[in-house]
């Protein structure tokens, strides 16, 4: 099997999760992806950890490890001209360039599509930005958790109705950085297609901000058509959808259909409370939650995750555990599938990574290459497709540029 | 200007809810013409749920949840009961480039879409599942609904306040995520079939493409044998960052009183000093109980105290332009009227306001990119059920206007 895009060059420019997981997405797909890290320190994320034995160590970072699987590694000062001119030979014999350069820094260092364009016009260059190139949130900072509520995210999570005190909550890790990613990534392969089909290079520009904004489910509609502010605070009209806790773990339970209530149901034995009225139908048990949720509460409680799981998936009934790390891990279903893959890296040792977010049938996903340590491929990079001579090369090393 | 990247790629839709429609839905933006296979006897599931005009259930074609993500699309209905229906449906998956589901396993099966019978008459093609558990493994045929996706994961034993239980995200956060990693899994593939002639078929599980999300959850388990700890709003590398209250809404919304929210990271120990200086509180920045990282989480509490004090007593606009000002990141915790509202959004054109012939001009959320050269727009709100059932029949299909009637009349366009 042909890697469907092993004939792109592709540059990245690119800081912790958005950049870096667009070119991700690329790479193990079979594209050439040369990272370029700042000198000395490196991309951000290589301190962010979660480390082997708690070990602190810019090679053995895994959000670092994991984002940046089969790319080839450079070390650059951008920043500096005789860096940027480095850049722009690099950029020149590329088809794409990612980044995530945010635009004050944009400005200073003279960052932009019309510069490069002239250089190589049919370059893709793709700008993955928080709140994009143009607006007066332009050159706003940002961060992770400011972007996941800028998007309007963040505020249809928290403590609920019973806990209005608690502030909105962050869903885990980094999610506004993954949104921005997978959507360039999906916008940048759209304009390699244009591409390849006679159109000509072109600049891609992706808002965070506006990545999150378009997930919402129908939580947005909810003011045009109705209004209405969709937060964490409203009651949930149906039920039971909520997390309940089992004897050795938590069970998400999920009774959308009224078919799937009655299935429940008979998988508790048909209790005598089941039949009040007050819980006639999927409405009244959102109404009566309060009362609901203590029967509930006291049979889920004596029962064992993964066994209420397949007995209401027998019954066609959508309940999912509340899966731990380690559940995941020790998934039959995801064993079966080969879905964790096993990646060496020299330094931080082998280990047990997320694979393939899809399985392609005629193209494959593979790892090719762990990602690169500090500077990895400068010498191969700079020397062979750029031509530098080792002194060259020595030079600007000792001068902090690569 | 070239044309929209995705012009002349056709696109047959056989999707529903809320995966399946945003993955099409990118294609829409892209320029691909997506035609929704639809029935009125089991409509979409978003076309019967809120929000809707008239605050209540009124006809299939006004819920701002299904034109949300089915804008610029075309709808055919047909009722699969009859033969006729699936010859209509092959005939247009024959001159299609791409055919989508997000039905359970074996559903395409006995409509009788099957890859392989699909293949057969159009061995290029590109097809796409977007399932709950995937193709293969022993819970294939388990049942998977959006919000069950998220604690399936695991993100949600990731997601908490400190020593609470297990949270969700809040919203099915698994199915557009699932959506645009499909998008761009149907990108990659027509990339290759133009330069080899290959389709091919792609087989995604929900579950499998939201852990690619929380590899640092995976990884702390798999490289130290621990489950992370739920940390809520914080950060192990920077304080403060959390989601601190602000003033309420002036003005109350349907007799409810709306909190608004601000959040705030300080990267590091300047910025913190700006926080500082902003909040009126300059002695604090070289405070012993502030000055470092380690000293600003060991009295992390108290940090946060002081930073709601300021925040609490202020209109969240107010505090993101002062905080910004100072340098210091800072965004509101928007909801969906700050989100209408916001003049950044709305500066950048990012909206869509088409007149739908039943709802009017609503605001919907628009293409989260530009494209320099190749321009992608929204033309056409979402379509109305069958909307464009003669036109596809008559036109792309090769129906004659008396063959269409009496299709109509049999029952097989519902």
């Amino acid at each position: 099997m042909a890697a469907a895009l092993s004939d792109l060059k592709v540059i990245e420019l690119g800081e912790m999760v958005s950049a870096p997981y667009c070119g991700k997405l690329l790479a193990d797909m079979g594209a050439d992806v040369i990272k370029i890290e700042r000198p000395r320190v490196g991309d951000r994320s290589r301190t962010r950890g979660p480390f082997p034995k708690d070990e602190v160590h810019p090679e053995k970072s895994g959000l670092f490890l994991y984002l940046n699987t089969n790319k080839r590694g450079v070390t650059l000062d951008v920043g500096r001209s005789e860096g940027f001119e480095i850049f722009e030979k690099l950029v020149a014999g590329a088809d794409i360039l990612i980044h995530n350069v945010t635009p004050p820094d944009m400005d200073r260092i003279g960052l932009s599509y019309e510069r490069l364009a002239r250089l190589n016009p049919n370059l893709i260059m793709t700008s993955v930005l928080p709140f994009g190139l143009s607006g007066p949130y332009r050159d706003f900072r940002a961060a992770e958790l400011t972007l996941w509520c800028a998007g309007g995210a963040c505020v249809l999570n928290g403590g609920g109705a019973e806990h209005p005190e608690l502030p909105p909550l962050k869903t885990f890790g980094h999610q506004a950085g993954y949104q921005g990613g997978v959507h360039a990534a999906t916008a940048t392969m759209a304009a390699a297609f244009g591409r390849l089909r006679g159109e000509s290079g072109q600049h891609v520009e992706v808002s965070v901000q506006e990545s999150i904004a378009s997930q919402l489910e129908m939580t947005f509609e909810f003011w045009p058509y109705m209004g209405q502010i969709a937060t964490r605070l409203g009651q949930k009209p149906l039920q039971p959808i909520e997390t309940m806790k089992c004897k050795d773990g938590y069970i998400y339970l999920c009774c959308i259909e009224e078919h799937q209530w009655r299935a429940f149901v008979e998988i508790m034995g048909n209790p005598e409370w089941a039949n009040e009225a007050i819980f006639a139908d999927r409405l009244l048990r959102g109404l009566n939650w309060d009362a609901l949720k203590v029967f509930l509460e006291e049979w889920v409680g004596a029962q064992t995750v993964l066994d209420l799981y397949r007995k209401a998936q027998a019954r066609r009934v959508p309940f999912a555990p509340v899966s731990t790390m380690g559940d995941l891990l020790s998934s039959e279903n995801l064993k079966a599938r080969g879905f964790f893959v096993d990646i060496t890296q020299p330094l931080a040792g082998t280990h047990k990574y997320p694979g393939a977010p899809l399985k392609y049938g005629a193209t494959p996903w593979e790892i090719r290459l762990p990602a690169p340590t500090l500077g990895q491929h400068n010498r191969e990079i700079f020397g062979q497709r750029l031509g530098m001579s080792a002194a060259q090369m020595d030079e600007l090393n000792r001068r902090g540029i690569i | 200007m070239g044309k929209p990247p995705l012009s002349g790629i056709r696109v047959a839709d056989f999707t529903w809810v809320w995966a399946g429609p945003y993955c099409t839905l990118q294609l829409a933006y892209l320029g691909a013409e997506v035609i929704r296979i639809e029935t009125q006897t089991r409509p979409c599931v978003t076309r019967m749920l809120p929000p809707w005009p008239d605050g209540k259930f009124d006809g299939v074609n006004k819920s701002g949840y299904f034109n949300q993500y089915n804008q610029g699309k075309k709808s055919l209905a047909l009722n699969f009961k009859h033969p006729e229906a699936q010859e209509a449906a092959w005939r247009l998956i024959k001159q299609s480039d791409v055919v989508i589901n997000n039905f359970a396993v074996g559903v395409m099966e006995k409509l009788g879409f099957s890859y392989d019978e699909v293949r057969k008459v159009k061995p290029d093609i590109i097809m796409v599942s977007l399932s709950g558990y995937g193709d293969t493994g022993p819970y294939r045929e388990y049942v998977a609904y959006g919000p069950a996706q998220v604690p399936l994961s695991g993100l949600s034993a990731l997601t908490g306040y400190k020593g609470w239980p297990p949270m969700h995200s809040g919203f099915s956060y698994a199915d557009p995520n699932a959506g645009i990693h499909g998008a761009f899994a149907v990108l990659t593939a027509l990339y290759h079939r133009h330069k080899t002639g290959e389709g091919q078929y792609i087989d995604m599980s929900q579950w499998e493409c939201a852990m690619d999300l929380l590899a640092e959850g995976i990884l702390e388990y798999t490289m130290n044998a621990r489950e992370p700890e739920r940390i809520g709003n914080r950060d192990p590398q920077m304080a403060p960052h959390g989601v601190f209250k602000c003033l309420d809404l002036p003005e109350k919304i349907n007799d409810l009183t709306i909190d608004q929210w601000v959040a705030i990271v300080c990267a590091d120990d300047p910025e913190w000093g700006r926080l500082a200086h902003a909040i009126g509180r300059p002695e604090l920045a070289n405070d012993a109980r502030f000055k470092t990282l380690a000293a600003r989480q060991a009295n992390e509490d108290e940090l946060e105290a002081i930073i709601t004090a300021w925040t609490s007593k202020r209109d969240v606009a107010q505090v993101v332009a002062a905080l910004q000002a100072a340098g210091v990141a800072a965004s509101a915790c928007a909801d969906c009227k700050y989100l209408a509202e916001d003049p950044h959004l709305n500066a950048r054109k990012y909206f869509v306001e088409l007149n739908h012939p039943e709802v009017g001009v609503r605001k919907h959320c628009g293409i989260p990119w530009r494209m320099s050269g190749t321009p992608c727009e929204v033309k056409a709100p979402a379509p109305q059920l069958g909307q464009h059932t003669d036109s596809v029949m008559s036109g792309l299909l090769g129906y004659s206007a008396r063959e269409i009637a009496a299709l109509r009349k049999k029952g097989a366009l519902d």
